[in-house]
């Protein structure tokens, strides 16, 4: 795990955070896990972003709140957040990975509606992630591979952004553009 | 350059945006009015047909550019006399010296994949074969490392708050010019190639552009919109 010590803190937070439904706390740490994924592009880190961002939409919406599994999910998570502090506090990397896969897989274990939900909440955090990241300079179909979100998804998504709307990202004038394709089509 | 030839090598971010706006049709009028060669390395391919064809949201836009490649309105670079082992042995070249530029935190910063970057190496194998091209790619860092890499240095400081140093000087960027879908749509509006006719047809198909992930800005749109009327 890179920047473990940042990571273990982090993932204090996000377990203070979630026992006080603190939504725009895990906002906050979800933006700040992106610079590491952005850079570093490790699965961990990029898994850890999308949890984090997943549990502020999670805990935002008072309807999953009122599912009568969603105690049962919430436990679960909390759970899954002390287990991983406590492996990456012992250095044990591969069991700390695992532990952050087991809150995508405990999804697998809820039922119906709410199943699809909750799956539909982590599938659009993955493109948000990803947004965020191509937002960042990293290019689109490696992000879409870092995340695995389809390039569709990505570039809509992208594409509803200002990321576009960034003066660096402006690298030649229009009107040279133009010329270039003019000058194909004469 | 030879003179007879003109090809745009397309990226998926292009041709995505065409198939989910339902603009694929400007594609074919266009290959179909002017002596264009359309081409996708059959990386991009992948992304844009073999792989979302296993998915389930997407596989119609994937089978529309699938008819497209089996009409030969969009073409493989074996079509210009290019072996896969070329365009491997130029993309992994690209891909290694783009993914060992950008320096944070003393790691190299993988910022590219195949896919786009072939598309990079089929127009160095053009320019090589005297073949005057274009790159059609919707996408921004790929475009930012070949015009201005600077630039893109700039805008990952910004935005990952560290010092990033750039090493590599891009010998791939020198010959390699980009349009966009945008660019594309405004030749098509232009020619009268749109089925749509009226004075906001411009406007309403480069903002759809930008809406399904053109890197275009809301200024450079405007720009446009002004250049169409000189």
């Amino acid at each position: 795990m890179i920047e473990k010590e940042h990571v273990l803190s982090m993932l204090k937070e996000v377990k203070e955070a979630i026992s006080q439904k603190d939504v725009l706390k895990l906002k906050d740490l979800s933006n700040q896990t992106i610079h590491s994924a952005s850079i570093y592009q490790d699965p961990d880190n990029i898994t850890l972003a999308v949890i984090i961002y997943s549990l502020s939409k999670l805990l935002e919406r008072s309807e999953y709140r009122e599912n009568k599994d969603w105690p049962k999910l919430i436990e679960g998570f909390i759970n899954n957040v002390e287990k991983a502090i406590t492996f990456l506090e012992k250095n044990e990397d591969e069991k700390f990975s695992i532990e952050l896969q087991e809150v995508r897989d405990s999804i697998d274990h809820l039922s119906g509606d709410f199943k699809k939900q909750i799956q539909n909440v982590f599938q659009k955090a993955s493109i948000n992630k990803a947004s965020r990241i191509y937002e960042h300079g990293i290019s689109m179909e490696k992000t879409s591979k870092l995340l695995g979100v389809s390039l569709f998804e990505l570039a809509s998504y992208a594409g509803s952004t200002s990321t576009a709307d960034v003066d660096l990202g402006i690298t030649l004038p229009v009107s040279k553009r133009i010329k270039y394709a003019q000058e194909f089509f004469e | 350059m030879n003179s007879n030839k003109k090809v745009i090598i397309f990226d998926a971010s292009t041709l995505i945006n065409f198939a989910m706006n339902g603009s694929l049709d400007v594609l074919v009028k266009l290959r179909q009015n002017f002596n264009v060669q359309f081409i996708v390395p059959k990386a991009v391919k992948f992304e844009v047909v073999d792989h979302p064809m296993q998915i389930k949201q997407y596989e119609l836009e994937a089978l529309k550019i699938n008819k497209l490649i089996t009409d030969k309105i969009l073409e493989l670079p074996d079509s210009l006399g290019m072996a896969e082992s070329e365009i491997n042995h130029e993309t992994a070249k690209i891909l290694n010296t783009s993914n060992s530029s950008f320096y944070a935190k003393g790691k190299a910063l993988h910022m590219v994949d195949k896919g786009e970057v072939s598309c990079i190496a089929v127009s160095i194998l053009c320019y090589r074969k005297k073949i005057e091209n274009l790159i059609a790619a919707d996408e921004r860092t790929v475009r930012m490392i070949c015009e201005n890499p600077v630039n893109l240095q700039k805008l990952l400081e910004k935005k990952l708050h560290t010092k990033i140093e750039l090493k590599e000087n891009f010998f791939f960027s020198e010959h390699v010019r980009f349009i966009r879908s945008s660019e594309l749509m405004y030749i098509a509006y232009k020619k009268g190639l749109l089925d749509i006719k009226g004075s906001e047809v411009l406007d309403a198909v480069l903002y759809a552009t930008k809406y399904k992930g053109n890197a275009i800005s809301r200024d450079e749109i405007e720009e446009m919109k002004k250049l169409s009327k000189v």
